[in-house]
């Protein structure tokens, strides 16, 4: 009886304990994320105004007028909206396969390999970055002559130079951009696909040894052993690697949205501003549902 | 690509399996055997060809990868005027530091590092420290409410951090400290100094937190019950388990998240610019670089007036600006890329 009461007691010791441990966290949530949400979906309802003596904030009730005013009177929001979401659908499958495809590669057996995958990571550390900017030599478009040696490789003038190095010049214009733009593409390709391909590594190599071993005595080719055995396994991380690319394809900071909802808060509209970002949120949201519902399906879980 | 299976599947060295397909020939091959002799001519063919094939595509994306940062260093270290020779393609004909001394002097880079580590990276790592705490929390403990109080972690991963931005802008303005001192009509203005950025980072909603936190979570949630309990009868409060136990053990968990924490926070010019739009951290630098070496360059003698070829700065910039990063990215890559695996982000 004694023991009992002590076991029981300990468990909740533990649970006061686990709040304990997420209060922290909590009191952050509450304060720096949910009431700035909940106030967020306020002013997108509302005439924010600011006083500019006092810094004093009135906020007079307008209905969905920043809504409205959004999607039909502003004449980019719109835009800016379909070209974040087409860029998304467009670059989301391709980057899946990709990154899936050099994880795969990468978790081969070869010498060099801790380089090379050393190598694939580096964009991670500095395409988030106002960096990566230089890289695409967007700083120096602006009309200055200098910058067009800048940033060569992926210029049409320089798949053409080796086309020629290589003796295959004459050929048609329409190849040489047709190339350049693949070029140009694999370039984005690479630089955007660091963290997807960690996550497919780190998947690939939580393959259980029993499950290649089995697969190997039946003489499974190894097509029929990424079809049959590494994709079921890792189809969660599937699932987690393309919401990651879904929200991050959002969430860039230089992408077009992004930046009128920075442009819009720092000439204080903030009404408008927080209609924009929940009409995005929304979307995001939405993108995510329908993946989920879609992928889920497919999804293994292994029952242990 | 019968290569790759070997590969994964048996973990004998490639002395050990070269042997074993000797003996194997010994034992079976019969002159003449048609079918066998395919087998081996397959089998040689793909051994070659399917590492040849993966050696070009890793070249060929390894140079993507490093050509803009090669770049960058040959145009960095190279004299103005070597920019438009024609004969200058990749090294240059002399090798000189002044770009880098010109950038540091101009872009006053040894402030902007110290904002940079003393405000950014301090705050990555005291996020590395108070999601790991919640990341325990959600992993090892059963309370009410566990379920919807994590998916508020996953709610703050998806939300775009522009959405709740204003509103927290507007927090930090008349800082009441939660509300605490709200009562007292007392409150202090965080915008522009360091706290904005360390507030979040010390409750655990810094940037991409959320993200931690899950990764936190599926690590904690990976290591064996038993140290825990073992800890508890040895007198351990949770506490201390956690300090003494639980975090000794998960070095690569940390290591990830330090990583990115660092490079998130070290990156970030997005929430800088809102809360801290003061202090100009090395990554603030870079857009500036390009009117501000400008307006330099048009001012040195011998130009006319005119600037030209400043590229070179900029790449300078650039690459001073992602250096520590870098570096530090250098020294730890090898835990870093092996011990992924364990690292939580695969649950």
């Amino acid at each position: 009886m004694k023991l009992k009461r002590r076991k029981i007691s300990y468990e909740r010791k533990k649970k006061l304990y686990g709040y304990g441990f997420i209060t922290i966290w909590l009191i952050g949530a509450i304060f720096l994320f949910l009431i700035p949400m909940v106030q967020s979906l306020i002013f997108s309802f509302s005439d924010v105004k600011i006083q500019m003596a006092t810094q004093e904030i009135t906020q007079t009730f307008v209905g969905f007028k920043n809504y409205e005013n959004m999607l039909t009177k502003d004449p980019n929001f719109v835009k800016n909206l379909t070209t974040v979401l087409g860029q998304m659908l467009m670059d989301t499958p391709l980057i899946m396969v990709f990154s899936l495809f050099i994880a795969v590669i990468l978790n081969q057996k070869f010498r060099g390999r801790t380089m090379v995958r050393a190598i694939f990571f580096l964009p991670v550390i500095v395409a988030t970055g106002p960096v990566i900017k230089v890289i695409n030599g967007d700083m120096l478009s602006q009309g200055i002559t200098t910058g067009a040696k800048f940033s060569t490789l992926f210029e049409v003038n320089f798949v053409e130079n080796i086309l020629e190095y290589m003796g295959i010049m004459n050929v048609s214009a329409d190849f040489a951009e047709w190339l350049s733009t693949v070029t140009s593409d694999i370039f984005n390709l690479v630089w955007n696909c660091g963290i997807q391909i960690l996550l497919f590594l780190a998947a690939l190599q939580g393959i259980p040894v029993s499950a290649k071993e089995a697969a190997k005595m039946e003489g499974a080719t190894a097509w029929e052993f990424f079809w049959k055995i590494t994709l079921p396994y890792i189809t969660p991380i599937i699932l987690a690697s393309l919401i990651y690319t879904v929200v991050d394809s959002f969430t860039q900071y230089d992408n077009a949205v992004m930046t009128q909802v920075q442009s819009l808060s720092q000439q204080a509209s903030y009404g408008p501003a927080s209609a924009a970002s929940w009409v995005f949120f929304i979307i995001v949201a939405l993108c995510l549902a329908i993946v989920m519902l879609i992928v889920n399906k497919f999804v293994y879980y292994e029952v242990d | 690509m019968s290569e790759q299976v070997n590969n994964i599947a048996t973990p004998l060295t490639r002395k050990q399996r070269k042997a074993a397909d000797k003996l194997a020939r010994k034992k079976n091959h019969v002159k003449g055997d048609k079918a066998y002799t395919i087998y081996l001519a397959k089998k040689a063919l793909s051994s070659i060809v399917w590492p040849l094939f993966r050696f070009f595509i890793l070249l060929g994306l390894c140079f993507v990868i490093l050509y803009p940062l090669m770049y960058m260093i040959s145009c960095a270290i190279r004299p103005q005027l070597q920019m438009s020779d024609p004969t200058v393609n990749w090294i240059p004909r002399s090798v000189i530091f002044t770009n880098f001394t010109d950038v540091i002097e101009i872009m006053e880079y040894w402030k902007a590092l110290w904002t940079t580590l003393s405000v950014h990276c301090v705050s990555a790592v005291i996020q590395v420290g108070t999601t790991a705490i919640t990341g325990y929390g959600f992993a090892r403990f059963k309370f009410k409410g566990r379920g919807l109080l994590f998916g508020i972690v996953i709610l703050s991963i998806i939300v775009p951090p522009q959405l709740i931005l204003i509103p927290q802008f507007l927090q930090f303005r008349d800082f009441t400290f939660f509300g605490l001192t709200a009562p007292f009509g007392y409150s202090v203005s965080l915008y522009n100094t360091p706290w904005a950025m360390y507030v979040p980072a010390l409750f655990a909603n810094g940037i991409r937190s959320g993200l931690f936190i899950l990764i936190f979570r599926q690590f904690f949630k990976g290591l064996p019950k038993e140290l825990e309990d073992a800890a508890y009868l040895d007198g351990c409060g949770p506490l201390k388990t956690f300090i003494r136990v639980m975090v000794p053990n998960a070095g690569s968990a940390f290591l990830t998240v330090f990583l990115f924490s660092i490079v998130w926070y070290w990156n970030d010019t997005y929430t800088t610019t809102m809360f801290y739009s003061k202090g100009a951290t090395v990554m603030m630098l870079v857009p500036q670089l390009s009117w501000k070496m400008t307006s330099v360059a048009e001012r040195l003698p011998g130009s006319g007036g005119v600037a030209l070829n400043y590229v070179v700065w900029i790449e300078a910039g650039a690459l001073l600006a992602i250096l520590p990063v870098l570096i530090m990215y250098i020294v730890l890559q090898k835990y870093f890329t092996e011990g992924i695996a364990r690292s939580g982000l695969v649950g």
